[in-house]
């Protein structure tokens, strides 16, 4: 995919993602735990973990179009910055959660003569009108090595 | 026993970073992303790890939910932040490490991280509801 232009990249700022809804079904959290090593926790509660999946597919987007969006050169291109969960309310499986999702951010950077688009999205979770937990994701698209080296 | 600042949180150990949790993580991510699941092409990138599979952030941040989870119960943890300085390959056997840094009524702040042999590959904080262990 062809790198954007400064400006391209300022545009996808504010993207808002569709939104929707989200259930954590018992045998995806039951998985999900598996992969993490743990016990399924007690009461019916999801682990912290699927606060990375459930808000991207839950507010209709995906980790493909995000790779995209961000006019990413190739999967193995993408670095993690950071990622941020705020949990307000223990996730739990079975509950419908409504989601929403933007990309806050978009700016080119250099550091040590590396080049990359730092990208910035957020999404909230909500049961019932009450804030559930927020996502942070800040991955990095690489674009190579600076001119100025 | 009290808990004070400087509290060295019991640690948590994922023994082998196994392949097979990758591969499910990546179905249920839906993550298109063939390093989680095809040793020879990572073999291929510059990465120079040979035929290992390269495992989910979320994943390395997972074990350090759980050494929380040990320490302070299930659904204590109100905030999480996660930085990824190096990545976790399949077979690893690594650490999850925490000490506590505030203490502010039953919220506890702590520094988070993730070690393969003492290095720190994942490096984080975060805020636990400390009910439990205050």
């Amino acid at each position: 995919m062809e790198t954007p232009t400064k400006e391209t990249l300022k545009e996808i700022i504010g993207h808002q993602f569709p939104g929707g809804e989200y259930i954590i079904a018992h045998w995806e959290n039951f998985l999900l735990t598996e992969c993490t090593g743990s016990e399924l926790l007690p009461n019916g509660l999801a682990h912290p973990v699927a606060l990375f999946h459930v808000p991207i597919l839950g507010a209709g987007t995906s980790i493909g179009e995000m790779f995209e969006l961000g006019h990413a050169n190739s999967p193995f291109s993408i670095g993690i910055e950071s990622y941020e969960w705020e949990i307000h309310q223990p996730l739990l499986e079975e509950v419908t959660y409504k989601i929403s999702g933007k990309i806050e951010g978009a700016e080119r950077k250099t550091e040590a003569g590396r080049v990359f688009d730092r990208i910035q999205f957020r999404f909230d979770l909500a049961l019932e009108g009450s804030p559930v937990a927020s996502s942070t994701i800040i991955w990095h698209y690489n674009r190579g090595r600076s001119d100025e080296d | 026993m009290k808990i004070e600042v400087g509290f060295r949180i019991p640690s948590w150990e994922m023994p082998s970073v196994e392949r097979s949790r990758m591969r499910t993580m990546a179905a249920i991510l839906r993550d298109p992303n063939p390093v989680h699941w095809d040793p020879n092409l990572v073999d291929s990138l510059p990465f120079e790890v040979g035929k290992k599979t390269i495992n989910q952030g979320p994943l390395g941040l997972s074990y350090m939910v759980n050494m929380l989870h040990d320490w302070a119960g299930p659904g204590c943890v109100k905030r999480i932040f996660m930085t990824f300085p190096h990545i976790v390959l399949s077979e690893d056997r690594v650490i999850a490490k925490g000490q506590v840094t505030q203490i502010d009524g039953t919220d506890i702040e702590c520094d988070i991280w993730l070690e393969r042999d003492e290095k720190k590959l994942l490096v984080g904080n975060a805020t636990v509801s400390g009910e439990r262990v205050v």
